[in-house]
């Protein structure tokens, strides 16, 4: 009898998911192990960001204000993968949503309902539009969208700042806008309305793509492009329809962030979130209804960098653990691949 | 007059990071791989040139460490992605976000120190004092001739005109038929995408030791993204990625001036411009010259893993 190792042309879920968790474990335990050789006690650090952050009401809310933009983005990524398209642009997208959603909250005088109503239209349109040109020249030139929907993510951060410490500025504070006089309603401590609105986003989108025809031409022109058009479906219309969508949730993440977080739009109130979304939808290998779990497993992966702080660790400690974490994942998918038979000679 | 030596001066100053990064991101993608990290093995190589320079007060050395920085962490995507064959792009996403998150973390005690020690322009006597172009060609620092001549000319004259050139150029349009006659692709693949990584760090500490001189968190601020795109637009060329390189420095220097000389535009939109440009540049080519395409075109087994056994 003789071992061999075989590389599959698909993967079980199970053996994925298990990949995954490997490569989690092993991240926090590379991270435990810096942590001890730079004179901290890990196993402390976890205790702390386990009690404050898992066992404790308020503790629990920062989770969820941190999990809503999260999931979001990461349903933004997760909706792009459908059709074969990474949105790395989420953080632009997120931030062009925040953006109309503050200037239509402070300038257009509306009852507060109505106000609402049309700050998460602009949010949505306005992510849409900040992906509109990665989308076009991916479609009709082939251009990658990698690269054209990330370069969009710098001039909407910039933008932000613009607009937040030039003319819209507040006068008090001079690094954020006024506070915006529209707000979605909080029904638990600092968790709103907002929040089931995004949980059953995410529920409504799978069930559409799990079983409509449209949803099942824009799986197949994901996995293979050449079929799908053989087959009379209009790739590039879904290909734009997707993309769009994309963007638009982003935005929406970025709407959801004034109107229910922050109430004023501010620099850098992305936050990295849509970076981290990218790790979200990796995470919950590109399921729709997976991103509201790989999101609440990230949120308190940031969350527990925002605790670390006031242990005199910075957030970026955080960011280069998602970093492994992604990088573990990459790796363990592939194996996932893999699997050792034996052949009876 | 002095505003031509002055723009010049500052783009192929303000040029060099990106020509440097673009220059290493082609070496990567001509054998096949997709580097996305270059802007975490930037922000990486930024780190250990002010790191190195503050301890030796040698920007040599702190060039030469940031080199060194950025081929242990090339090495390491190169495993992943050559030998396990794992997702380019997301590994190549994994690596920007530990360099960025990493540099940031370890260079707290480094933020808003300048440099000890700088590469100093260095006037050739005679040539210097052409007017006008001889102080843009030639009083800059040391490095600036490494960036648009040696390694451009070197490295096309390797690429285009020898044996292993050539080789290597297989191994990026097909893999399958490199290795049937007898190129060891693997061998290639991380000796190259090593040595981009390596470059890349190199820009980086060029950053901080030549150019601004000193670390910050966001120091790097998409450099390495928009060094990826220039390999578009440069047709994956080392020649062209170092001109593209001196273009975009002469968007940034045009946007000195503008700050400079108080043009009524508001300096967020000024510092909008090399990304607002990147995204034109590598949209508009692909429209505009369709015969340009097939020249330009990216190496056919670009983003794909090779597996031997799989047919």
């Amino acid at each position: 009898m003789a071992y061999r190792i075989q590389r599959l042309p698909s993967s079980t879920p199970l053996i994925a998911f298990a990949a995954r968790v490997i490569a989690v474990v092993l991240a926090l335990l590379v991270t435990a192990l810096i942590l001890a050789v730079t004179g901290h006690n890990p196993v402390e650090l976890a205790g702390e960001v386990l009690s404050s952050s898992l066992f404790d009401s308020f503790g629990l809310q920062d989770l969820g204000v941190i999990f809503m933009p999260l999931m979001l983005t990461g349903l933004s990524v997760a909706i792009g993968q459908q059709i074969g398209a990474w949105n790395i642009g989420a953080e632009g997208q997120f931030y062009a949503g925040a953006f109309a959603a503050t200037a239509i909250g402070l300038f257009i005088p509306a009852p507060v309902w109505l106000s609402l109503i049309l700050m998460g239209v602009g949010g949505f349109a306005a992510g849409a539009i900040w992906i509109l040109v990665p989308t076009l020249a991916k479609a009709y030139a082939d251009v990658s969208e990698l690269i054209s929907t990330l370069l969009l993510n710098f001039v909407a951060a910039l933008l932000v700042y613009y607009v937040a410490t030039g003319p819209w500025h507040d006068r008090m504070t001079n690094s954020a806008t006024p506070k915006v006089p529209a707000e979605i309603p909080e029904f638990w401590g600092a968790i709103h309305w907002g929040f089931p609105v995004a949980i059953l986003l995410a529920i409504v989108l799978a069930l559409v793509l799990s079983n409509t025809k449209w949803g099942y031409e824009v799986r197949l022109s994901g996995s293979n492009p050449s079929a799908a058009k053989y087959a009379g479906i209009p790739v590039r219309r879904h290909l734009i329809m997707v993309m769009l969508l994309s963007g638009a949730i982003a935005g929406f993440a970025g709407m959801l962030e004034v109107a229910g977080t922050v109430h004023r739009l501010q620099g850098g109130i992305s936050n990295n979130y849509g970076y981290i979304g990218i790790m979200v939808a990796v995470l919950a290998r590109g399921s729709l209804v997976g991103v509201i779990f790989t999101g609440a497993f990230m949120a308190f992966i940031q969350n527990s960098g925002i605790i670390l702080q006031t242990q005199g660790l910075t957030t970026s400690a955080v960011l280069a653990m998602t970093g492994l974490i992604l990088f573990l994942t990459a790796i363990g998918e592939e194996l996932s691949y893999y699997r050792v038979t034996r052949d009876r000679v | 007059m002095d505003l031509i030596t002055g723009l010049l001066t500052t783009a192929f100053l303000a040029g060099g990071v990106l020509a440097l990064a673009a220059i290493g991101e082609v070496l990567a993608e001509r054998v096949g791989i997709v580097n996305l990290g270059v802007e975490g093995l930037m922000a990486m190589g930024a780190l250990t040139g002010i790191a190195a320079v503050t301890a030796t007060h040698s920007p040599v050395l702190g060039f030469l460490a940031a080199l060194a920085v950025g081929a242990i962490f090339g090495a390491v995507f190169a495993f992943a992605t050559v030998m396990v064959k794992a997702n380019q792009v997301l590994c190549g996403l994994a690596l920007t976000l530990m360099g960025t998150g990493l540099a940031q973390t370890i260079g707290r005690s480094y933020s808003g120190m300048p440099a000890v020690a700088t590469f100093e322009p260095i006037a050739i006597p005679l040539l210097s004092d052409i007017p006008i172009l001889g102080k843009a060609f030639f009083s800059q620092n040391i490095l600036i001739y490494l960036i648009y001549l040696i390694l451009p000319i070197g490295l096309s004259y390797l690429m285009f005109y020898t044996r292993h050139g050539m080789n290597m150029r297989a191994v990026g349009e097909n893999p399958a038929a490199a290795d049937a006659a007898g190129i060891s692709v693997n061998k290639i693949r991380f000796l190259y995408v090593t040595a981009g990584a390596a470059l890349a760090g190199g820009a980086g500490a060029y950053l901080t030791l030549a150019f601004v001189p000193s670390w910050s968190d966001g120091v790097i601020a998409g450099r390495g993204w928009i060094a990826v795109a220039l390999v578009i637009f440069a047709g994956y060329r080392p020649g062209m990625a170092a001109l593209s390189g001196l273009l975009f420095g002469l968007i940034t220097a045009l946007g000195f001036v503008g700050q400079a000389r108080g043009w009524p535009v508001a300096p967020a939109f000024l510092s909008m411009l090399p990304y607002l440009g990147t995204l034109g540049f590598i949209i508009v080519p692909v429209i505009a010259w369709q015969k340009m395409r097939r020249a330009m075109a990216a190496p056919a087994a670009l983003g794909e893993p090779y597996y031997r056994n799989v047919r």
